[in-house]
């Protein structure tokens, strides 16, 4: 909303300075965004019209435009290159003035330029250096520009969406009035003597129409309006029109209720019917551009057809242009969800529809008509004739009470009843006090106050939250939270940096083709989709992280940084059979291995393994199984599923070099995804010491030399089960494969310790044991055992 | 072997000339051996001392032994002197370039928004507060409805969604639906903080992007008040930021509080004086504001007993202050070079 301070002083009379003022509104929740002081003095310079444009010879940079600003027409050199012949523009001829700045006849590459064409910055009107400030078409060639732009100082506001009551002078008015404790002038209009024609408007929608006040104003000349109005428009924002079409819009800026002119005698049989649109029914809009209609949308209709979109923009048809006579005036309360969804689905929203789907207050229409009606008989001679008001269900405002206790309970500090009263009073509610109790009815423009709280808010921010104190909520903290656990989140996530990987947070929204195959067998196959995606790539929820992972680790090979190791702690969304979507929390890594082929990703995966299994085991105490398995996206002789209890929570492997083709990735990539919660089971489990033991164990490396596909998990099942009640702990060592082992032969290297409670064991004992183990293994694999 | 006096002055003198001579420790080392060790000369020279006639045996073992103690002392000395002699060359002979400093190891670096995430939530786990999760497929009665946002209210204008399977579940638009959802499953007093993910169709630009995150945070017990979220907001703020920084609270609007404001901190660049960084010397940093009384009832709490502030605000945009990220969309990127700056 841009404020002209001149306007504003119509109402309120401001003393204090523009700096002051914007902070005072900001702090009661009306932030001024900008304040745009219109500070560059200048003089003689005059409205242009642009007759010609052509090249400055030797110059790419410039041009020379034919301006006239009277009967003459002079050459101007200009660099800026947004014009167009017709344009209106701003000329500072020679010898005229820009502050200090003198501007004479100037010679540019022996071309002479007589003044020059002015930027919006080079006047102080705006901050586009860029190009010649084009002004309306309804500005006069030789017009002084200070007639259209009187000094001024404009803010501009953001007000709150529960305020359209503030999209207009007089509304910001009021709430300066209420700030600075100043008595606000409102424009008054004589109520006119006119006939009551209840004929001439027809509610055929009563939901979508609250209220609907007509007028008709007949004997009027439609010619452009006073400059002071036309300049008020332009600080606003507005462009001038026509007297008729500029007093609506200068009605709606002084008091906030859009308002529509129609061309009366265009109106079949001379009538307004406010009805739904037609499904399908067309309409000529204002903007030039038809648009098609359906039965959800309102419309202000003749007999015949669509006049005008409700709220939003009048038709072109009964457009108030010169020659008309009649006007019809429109003020109307239209039901504003009605109008946001009229609005949205056209794509179109305009001054009024901002303002209606806000929800307006009824009590405005009465009076815009009356101001405005009373402003054309001013400026465009006429006489208003006859009028309607259709309110039947006139506006009821609610009383609401708020003690000195309750304001106190909810700000945290007293506002002495007096003052609390006096700040409402100022904001225009009608104040009843008794005994410690505030009894409030809000001003009939306003609506967006029905409950205690909302009185409390408006004491608030008129009092100021800067006087509130700073403390903090009651000594009763609740025990419960503080017993916080480590957070198994964050010991993951350390131990994944510890080595070397770094972490990513990817997007939620991927692609539904792409690389979305990859991921976990656990994980539903079908991706929940995004009905209104924004974007073809992303338009569905992850199933998995990997693909987004592996996206990352094509961009970084893209950017030169091939080789990015990158994890990621996040969410999955499942879709159930239900239509209700499960969001497992997923732990993802993917490692890229741009050179050194397959024993490379080999030794890395091995490396990806053991990192899976020390963030769980220092998490949850527990060694990690893997077992071989296939999966989507992974390498088909590389990939096994991580295990918990014997049940898969993920999976780990080379990625298979299709899905790395696809995302155009060189060489090579591992990964792994695994159910977090299960991973940790759910957290940091406390660790349980035994005691040590007493009698010294022994330790015995096997070596076994096996061919084919055997998983080293079915050796250690073997080892184990031979293995007896002594063996208590087998891990893996080293595996070989080499040119003297042969082809498709792999050497394993186990560690077996062995422990018994109650005695030293012996070696023949344990040899006894470690013979049983090599023999079976050599039955059971074809294995060669050397120990 | 028998011994005289003789041999044993001829060990001495030998002795004292080769100690004297030793070149370096090594070799004093090896002179040791060879006088005291089990087959040293000296050793060999003592264990002698039985074939001496008895008359003389006792003058013999006395010289001896008096040999023997002054070789040790002689020994020890010629140490210490060749230990002194080596330290004092120490620097040159074993110098080595201590400026030749080669990269630390290569370590993980976790996500900026982590990082932040840790510091939000240390700040309130400090103030008592537990962190709660909601999901991120929501329905419209916790993302919109019960936040007093219902169809067509104007501030769904700034939420525009993502719908998915067919029409009756969205992503999240903010994190508030946790305040509902937490009420719902929890009796008062509550203190939690909500931080995650958020979803809205928004074009990308720099401060803009279709998936950002937020932190909510709720407090309701029985009279709480709106100087208690001013307290906490500084608190946080200051705890986050640096304690000289000044906090600004205005007047603002949200459908689910009432009253409503907003919070500013300072700029840590122009200290408040007003840069291209900053609006007027302020930086918005949350919304937040005393829960509404129908809001509490739509989570099953009674606003008659029950009071609640509720605040938040974006991770993406607290990162971008602390850590002077200027672009958004970095954090969704994953670029390495990115990352390892954090
Ligand atoms: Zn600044």
């Amino acid at each position: 909303m841009l404020i002209s301070l001149n306007w504003l002083k119509d109402y309120v009379d401001v003393q204090v300075d523009v700096t002051t003022l914007a902070e005072r509104l900001t702090l009661a929740g009306n932030e001024v965004n900008r304040i745009h002081e219109q500070d560059v003095d200048f003089e003689g310079v005059v409205v242009a019209e642009i007759k010609g444009l052509r090249p400055l010879p030797g110059s790419t940079k410039n041009q020379i435009a034919s301006v006239s600003a009277g009967p003459t027409v002079a050459d101007v050199v200009t660099g800026a290159w947004n014009l167009a012949v017709g344009d209106r523009v701003p000329y500072a001829v020679p010898g005229s003035r820009l502050n200090d700045r003198r501007i004479e006849t100037k010679s540019f590459l022996g071309v002479p330029s007589a003044g020059m064409l002015c930027s919006a910055v080079e006047l102080g009107l705006g901050e586009d250096a860029a190009g010649i400030l084009i002004l309306d078409q309804g500005a006069t060639p030789g017009e002084d520009l200070r007639r259209l732009y009187p000094r001024d100082t404009i803010l501009e506001l953001e007000i709150k969406s529960n305020r359209p009551d503030l999209l207009c002078h007089l509304g910001i008015a009021r709430e300066v009035g209420a700030l600075f404790n100043l008595s606000v002038k409102e424009p008054t209009s004589s109520k006119p003597r006119v006939a009551d024609a209840r004929d001439l408007v027809r509610i055929d929608a009563p939901d979508g129409c609250r209220r609907f006040v007509g007028r008709l104003v007949t004997g009027v000349t439609v010619a452009p309006s006073p400059p002071w109005m036309q300049a008020r428009l332009r600080a606003a924002g507005v462009r001038p029109i026509s007297n008729v079409v500029d007093i609506t819009n200068y009605v709606m800026l002084e008091a906030g209720q859009p308002m529509h002119a129609f061309d009366y005698l265009r109106l079949k049989d001379g009538r307004v019917v406010v009805r739904r649109a037609r499904e399908g029914e067309e309409i000529a809009c204002l903007d030039g551009k038809a648009r098609r209609l359906t039965s959800h949308d309102m419309v202000v209709a003749d007999a015949e057809r669509a006049q005008g979109v409700a709220g939003i923009i009048g038709g072109a048809d009964s457009a108030v242009q010169k020659g008309t006579t009649e006007v019809f005036l429109e003020a109307a309360t239209w039901e504003p969800r009605s109008i946001r969804r009229t609005a949205r689905t056209l794509g179109l929203r305009t001054e009024a529809s901002s303002r209606f789907e806000k929800g307006l207050s009824p009590a405005l229409s009465l009076p815009a008509v009356d101001r405005a009606a009373a402003l054309i008989g001013e400026l465009a001679g006429g006489k208003q004739t006859r009028s309607t008001d259709v309110y039947p269900g006139p506006l009821k405002l609610p009383s609401i009470e708020v003690s000195g206790d309750r304001i106190e309970r909810v700000l945290g500090v007293r506002v002495q009843p007096a003052e609390a009263a006096g700040i409402l009073e100022r904001l225009h509610f009608s104040i009843e006090r008794s005994d410690g109790m505030l009894r409030a009815r809000p001003p009939d423009f306003r609506l967006d106050c029905t409950i205690p709280e909302d009185l409390v808010e408006e004491i608030g921010r008129v009092y100021g939250y800067d006087r509130v104190p700073s403390t903090l909520p009651g000594e009763r903290t609740p025990v419960r939270d503080l017993y916080q656990r480590q957070d198994a989140d964050e010991i993951a996530r350390e131990v994944l940096a510890g080595r070397e990987v770094d972490e990513a947070v990817t997007n939620s929204l991927v692609s539904s083709t792409g690389t979305s195959e990859i991921g976990m067998p656990a994980a539903p196959r079908s991706l929940v989709r995004i009905d209104n995606p924004m974007a073809e790539n992303r338009d569905a929820l992850r199933r998995s992280l990997l693909p987004g992972l592996l996206e990352a680790l094509a961009l970084n090979a893209r950017q030169d940084q091939p080789g990015a190791r990158l994890f990621e702690l996040g969410w999955g969304f499942w879709k159930q059979a239900t239509e209700f979507v499960d969001e497992p929390r997923l732990l993802a890594i993917a490692i890229h291995i741009p050179s050194g082929g397959g024993d490379a990703a080999s030794a890395e995966l091995r490396a990806l393994q053991a990192t899976v299994a020390t963030v769980r085991d220092r998490l949850a105490v527990a060694s990690t199984d893997f077992r071989q398995a296939e999966a989507s996206g992974f390498h088909p002789g590389r990939s096994a599923e991580i295990l918990d209890g014997g049940e898969p929570i993920g999976i780990v492997g080379e990625v298979h070099p299709a899905t790395l083709a696809r995302l155009d990735l060189p060489g090579r990539a591992v990964a792994a995804e695994v159910l977090f919660d299960r991973l940790t089971a759910g957290g940091e489990r406390t660790p349980q010491a035994r005691p040590l033991p007493r009698f010294p164990g022994v330790r015995r490396d096997l070596t076994v030399v096996v061919r084919g596909k055997i998983a080293s998990n079915d050796l250690v099942q073997v080892i184990r089960q031979l293995g007896g009640y002594t063996l208590r702990d087998i891990s893996m060592l080293s595996e070989y494969q080499g040119p003297q082992l042969g082809a498709g032969a792999r050497s394993l290297s186990f560690r077996l310790q062995y422990q018994a409670d109650d005695r030293t064991l012996t070696n023949e004992e344990v040899s006894t044991v470690q013979q049983r183990i090599i023999d079976g293994l050599k039955q059971r694999f074809a294995a060669e055992v050397r120990s | 072997m028998s011994v005289n006096v003789g041999d044993l002055d001829a060990i001495g003198v030998d002795a004292r000339r080769r100690i004297g001579t030793a070149a370096d420790e090594a070799a004093l080392n090896q002179l040791r051996v060879d006088l005291l060790g089990k087959k040293g000369l000296l050793t060999g020279a003592l264990r002698g001392l039985g074939s001496v006639p008895a008359d003389q045996r006792a003058a013999a073992g006395a010289r001896a032994n008096a040999l023997k103690a002054e070789i040790e002392n002689l020994l020890a000395s010629r140490a210490r002197d060749l230990q002194a002699a080596r330290l004092e060359t120490l620097g040159d002979e074993e110098w080595a370039d201590m400026t030749f400093v080669p990269s630390p190891v290569r370590r993980g670096h976790l996500h900026p928004l982590t990082l932040i995430l840790r510091e939000v939530k240390a700040i309130f786990s400090r103030l008592g507060y537990e962190v709660a999760l909601g999901p991120q497929v929501e329905d419209e009665f916790h993302n919109f409805e019960a936040l007093n946002i219902p169809q067509e209210h104007p501030a769904r204008d700034t939420m525009d969604s993502f719908y998915v399977e067919a029409d009756h579940l969205l992503l999240r638009t903010h994190t508030s639906p946790v305040q509902i959802r937490y009420m719902q499953s929890h009796k008062p007093p509550i203190r939690i903080i909500a931080p995650g993910a958020v979803y809205r169709r928004d074009a990308t630009d720099p401060s803009h992007a279709s998936q950002f995150y937020q932190f909510e945070g709720l407090v309701v017990d029985h009279d709480i008040r709106l100087s208690d979220l001013k307290g906490t907001i500084e608190y946080f703020a200051r705890s986050l930021f640096g304690p000289d920084r000044r906090i600004r609270i205005v007047g603002d609007h949200f459908p689910f509080t009432e009253p409503s404001i907003a919070a500013a901190v300072s700029c840590g660049i122009c200290a408040g004086a007003g840069c291209r960084s900053c609006k007027g010397g302020w930086l918005e940093i949350l919304g937040a504001g005393m829960v509404h009384p129908q809001v509490l009832r739509n989570g099953g709490v009674d606003p008659d007993h029950y009071a609640g502030f509720a605040f938040g605000a974006g991770l993406d945009r607290l990162a971008m202050l602390k850590y002077n990220v200027s672009d958004l969309r970095l954090f969704l990127e994953n670029d390495v070079r990115f990352l390892r700056q954090f």
